[in-house]
């Protein structure tokens, strides 16, 4: 199966049970989780389901093109359940059926491991998928984001695209994977893994960078301190600063000391985007529904 | 006698936490049982990743009917002039459940008292059961603990089901949303339809036929012997991981095995890189010849009795090519440049929030490792040592050591020694983080040896420093380890070094970072240092507890000697008339405790006892002179013997509390001579002596 069969078939299951198809985030991420509509959508009561698959931009994990695993920027398919549903687990398991995968012949594992992430103040356990020793998804519960408690409670699943191509099609590179039409990964993506390294590595201007880093913090707080707050510019202007930060970090421009305060910058502000989301669909009466309030009428019902 | 059978099913819960898991309730039933009045019963605390299951077997169907006589208040106070009950009286009545009047009366030397005799019915079992079960379930604790769906609940992962039976009787409860039941499914992939327990003592039996195996001791015997079978059938042997074992114990419902390979090729690369990929990322057991040379073999653990398709073998086979390909191009890249050069970037990895980057932890060491080299008087230069501390800690920034942290060191190690440094060099840097705690041998340099203590000396002083000390039993960076280790590698080369001295610099070393008191944390490093030290007489060496606490009271600065002489007081110490002198030391440790030394004036002596104990302490003064220069310490315990019958006739004739003033200070001082040398070995008084008074 190639790469775009998988994703393909991966959006029509998971249309099918639900979700939303929405497109990638055209702002650079580190991963499909600071995509909108997995951030602030987890937030608050109303239920939602949703996948895409976000392009996931990490300039320090570039290799050059040299390395046969590791990639600068990849594909995630990220999709979001929301309340989690009791059957998630055989949900889940059916979609590796949309793989070309008959678990019924294969060693599928849930094994621990928890999510964290600082610099959106948020944390989740759950498990990475293992199909035959090979790690294919990463399915975590979301307890926190945004430094906010959550409920309901969402199940992530993400899924390592070219990963996962490696091992259907049995290939020993990412850049060997068939993308579509008999047209390999490397066709598609090898020059700009190369140039993606060297302007990460060596050519990245570091002043402009913290100038831009600077620039993107104080647009989000000018975003945040609008009447009333605009809160996806803000969250895009955070997220901005985000992928500068892990450029500079890439170039090597980043002290241990420093490290720390870049960070709680970045957070401040995603924080503060995520309260903002919250405050704003509660003034709207949380337009998708309460699953909360659902929960307890149906049980005054009975 | 009936059997009560729980399962709990879930989600997959963490390896890590199913061990407390079963402890909990394993303790929580007994005791809640137990409060209820329950004695004989047995119970047995199963698990696999999906369930938790409590069996208990030989309960009654009631707990037995009980009369309990209860005394109340007085008379005076419960009954009313007109024989109408007080408040006294109506509450006494209301704890009994008895309507006054059915009350009595006890005669007691105090008075009337009122008095009850309460029958207690039994109550069924089963109902007891249904109230102690969700509480028990409620109040289970895991090191990380979840929500699901609304949020409603908390625990290891979601719940699914409950199966709970006295027999073939459902006990009735809710947990987690959930009613309790008897239907449960079996394995994900051999039994997944639903099914119905029919009985608590038929649970075992039913799950194996729905290919589950509930007991991880089991799991366990069926996974070591498979894996012994199926090693052989290519020629090997199993290398001994008994901690793998018992992790993937509870990662499956059913221990499957398939024996994969891999290309003979990668057996080129360091045999840690392949063992770290195969175990640590892959968790394969390892398989090796009897020589314990790696094989190009692999076993995998499967949760499953079959590969039909051989789908999985293939699977696991190319993740492991994946993988040690993967290891063969970060080793030929680290390859590319000399290990000296990464020295530039421990600049920018940072080791300690206050602490620094690895670059100021190597400075550290590196001074603190001349000064250790010094206090040794080993011939290892300034420079050398300096420039030895960069170069064992710049593995931590290649592509190897970030991928395989456990290989720190190690790796270092090969790369040093494929570049041609010195034996002395490339062995100091994969040695230096060995022993761990006591187990594993020392380096097997000198260099290796002064880095590895200067290190962790840095590292402790510098944790404390900041308070960072470990607390009870949480020690999450390993401090005590590390300790240990400070004191095995002084212990295993022999080192005449003072502890106090060195764990003085070690402090000095951290002074511009610490947080806290320098002189407190001075303090509190010694006192964890001596702790470990004690550790290891009674652990290592062996010794009684006593034994380690009457040396060390004497000194414990210098381990080596120290041990030496733990060693000798044990061997002594079961000696009649030593065990007689210990007890008279003590007798002298009383006398002249607080009073001042004195000199001995032998022209004030009234008994021969007393010139006889004077000279036998001049002897023995003049046998430690001769015996420890030469660390003869054996001999020097040895030689306090004869002096217990001499001690003994002195206390028997002479008075040391004589009224003349000279002639009691002159007995005083001379007790105080023979206290003096008896602890520059041990304090002979903290040893518990049967017979002592």
């Amino acid at each position: 199966m190639d790469l775009q069969t998988l994703i393909l078939n991966l959006s029509r299951y998971w249309a099918d049970c639900g979700c939303i198809i929405q497109q990638p985030y055209d702002t650079e991420v580190g991963a499909g989780t600071m995509h909108p509509e997995t951030f602030l959508r987890v937030l608050g009561p109303e239920p939602y389901r949703v996948a895409y698959v976000q392009p996931s931009r990490r300039p320090a994990d570039a290799r050059y093109g040299e390395n046969p695993f590791r990639l600068g920027r990849h594909l995630q398919m990220q999709v979001i359940l929301k309340p989690s549903p009791d059957d998630i687990q055989g949900l889940y398991l059916k979609s590796l059926e949309a793989m070309g995968i008959d678990p019924s012949v294969h060693d599928i594992r849930f094994e621990e491991d928890n999510w964290e992430s600082p610099t959106l103040g948020a944390w989740g356990v759950g498990w990475q998928v293992l199909l035959d020793g090979m790690e294919i998804t990463q399915f975590t519960y979301f307890q926190q984001a945004g430094g906010i408690d959550l409920a309901p409670m969402t199940a992530e699943l993400t899924y390592g695209l070219e990963r996962i191509s490696m091992f259907l099609q049995r290939k020993d590179s990412i850049y060997d994977i068939e993308w579509g039409g008999g047209i390999p990964y490397g066709q598609i993506r090898l020059t700009d893994e190369r140039e993606a390294s060297t302007y990460g590595f060596e050519v990245a201007d570091v002043d402009m960078l913290r100038r831009h880093f600077e620039d993107w913090e104080g647009e989000a707080v000018r975003c945040l301190e609008h009447d009333p707050p605009l809160v996806l510019p803000a969250l895009e202007a955070t997220l901005k600063t985000s992928h500068l930060f892990n450029l500079l970090d890439a170039r090597g421009a980043v002290s241990v000391t420093e490290r720390v305060g870049l960070i709680a910058r970045v957070r401040a502000n995603a924080l503060r985007a995520a309260k903002a989301y919250t405050e704003q669909r509660e003034a709207m009466g949380w337009p998708l529904g309460n699953a909360l309030e659902a929960e307890s009428q149906e049980k005054g019902a009975v | 006698m009936a059997s009560f059978l729980l399962e709990i099913r879930t989600e997959e819960i963490p390896a890590n936490a199913l061990p407390g898991a079963r402890r909990q309730l394993q303790n929580l039933f007994a005791k809640h049982l137990g409060d209820a009045g329950f004695t004989a019963f047995q119970t047995t605390v199963l698990s696999t990743p999906l369930r938790l299951i409590v069996t208990i077997t030989d309960l009654p169907q009631k707990q037995d009917d009980r009369i309990e006589e209860m005394t109340g208040p007085p008379s005076r106070i419960a009954v009313a002039e007109d024989g109408s009950p007080t408040k006294a009286g109506l509450g006494f009545a209301a704890k009994a459940g008895l309507p006054f009047e059915q009350l009595g009366r006890l005669e007691t030397e105090k008075g009337e008292y009122l008095a009850a005799t309460v029958n207690h019915v039994g109550r069924a079992t089963s109902e007891i059961l249904a109230e102690i079960t969700p509480a028990i379930l409620s109040s289970l604790r895991f090191p990380k603990m979840m929500r699901w769906g609304l949020g409603s609940f908390l625990f290891v992962r979601p719940v699914h089901g409950i199966v709970a039976l006295l027999d073939d009787e459902i006990i009735p409860f809710e947990a987690f949303g959930i009613t309790s039941g008897t239907t449960t499914v079996g394995h994900r992939v051999h039994s997944p339809q639903p099914f119905e327990i029919s009985h608590a003592d038929r649970y075992s039996e039913t799950m194996a036929q729905h290919s589950v195996m509930v007991d991880p001791a089991e799991r366990r015997r069926n996974l070591e012997i498979t894996a012994q079978h199926l090693a052989s059938t290519v020629g090997c042997m199993v290398h001994d991981d008994p901690r793998l074992v018992a992790e993937h114990v509870e990662l499956v419902e059913w221990p499957g095995l398939i024996v994969g390979s891999f290309d003979r090729d990668f057996l080129e690369l360091p045999p840690e890189v392949v063992i770290s990929t195969l175990r640590h990322h892959q968790k394969c057991l390892i398989l090796e010849f009897g020589d314990g040379t790696l094989q190009p073999f692999f076993l995998a653990v499967i949760d499953r009795k079959d590969d039909p398709e051989d789908l999985i073998r293939l699977g696991n086979e190319w993740v492991i090519r994946a993988r040690l390909a993967d290891a063969a191009f970060f080793f030929s890249e680290d390859r590319k440049l000399p290990l000296e050069d990464s020295i530039a970037g421990l600049e920018r990895v940072e080791w300690h929030r206050v602490l620094g980057s690895l670059e100021a932890k190597a400075e550290r060491l590196g001074r603190l490792a001349v000064t250790l080299s010094g206090q040794l008087n080993l011939d290892l230069s300034t420079e050398s040592l300096c420039r030895a501390a960069r170069l064992v800690k710049a593995d931590l920034t290649t592509h190897m050591v970030g991928e395989f942290p456990e290989l720190q060191g190690v790796m270092g190690g090969h790369y040093l020694r494929l570049e041609g440094a010195d034996e002395e060099l490339w062995t100091a840097s994969r040695d230096h983080y060995r022993p761990v705690g006591f187990d594993g041998d020392s380096p097997a340099s000198e260099l290796g040896r002064v880095l590895g203590v200067a290190d962790r000396l840095d590292t402790i002083a510098g944790l404390y420093a900041v308070g960072e000390k470990p607390t009870g039993s949480r020690d999450p960076l390993g401090l005590r380890r590390a300790a240990q280790a400070i004191v095995k590698v002084i212990i295993d080369t022999g080192w005449a070094l003072d502890l106090e001295k060195i764990v003085a610099e070690a402090v000095y070393g951290v002074a511009d970072q610490a947080t806290e008191d320098i002189e407190t944390v001075k303090r509190a490093v010694t006192g964890f240092m001596a702790d470990r030290l004690r550790r290891w007489l009674t652990d290592v060496t062996g010794v009684a507890g006593d034994t380690a606490d009457a040396v060390m009271a004497s000194g414990w600065f210098n381990a080596c000697e120290t041990v030496a002489r733990a060693e000798a007081l044990e061997s002594v110490r079961s000696n009649d008339s030593f065990r007689a002198l210990a007890l008279a030391f003590k007798r002298v440790q009383n006398i002249t405790d607080g009073k001042a030394e004195g000199d001995v004036d032998s022209s004030l002596f009234e008994h021969t006892e007393e010139k006889e104990l004077h000279d036998a302490v001049l002897e023995f003064h003049a046998t430690l002179e001769r015996l420890l220069p030469e660390h003869r310490v054996t001999e020097a315990f040895e030689a306090m013997i004869p002096i217990a019958d001499t001690l003994d006739r002195f206390f028997i004739e002479v008075m040391v509390m004589a009224e003349n003033n000279e002639i009691r200070a002159n007995r005083i001082a001379l007790l105080k001579l023979l206290g003096r040398d008896f602890l520059t070995l041990a304090d002979l008084s903290i040893l518990q002596i049967d017979g002592g008074e």
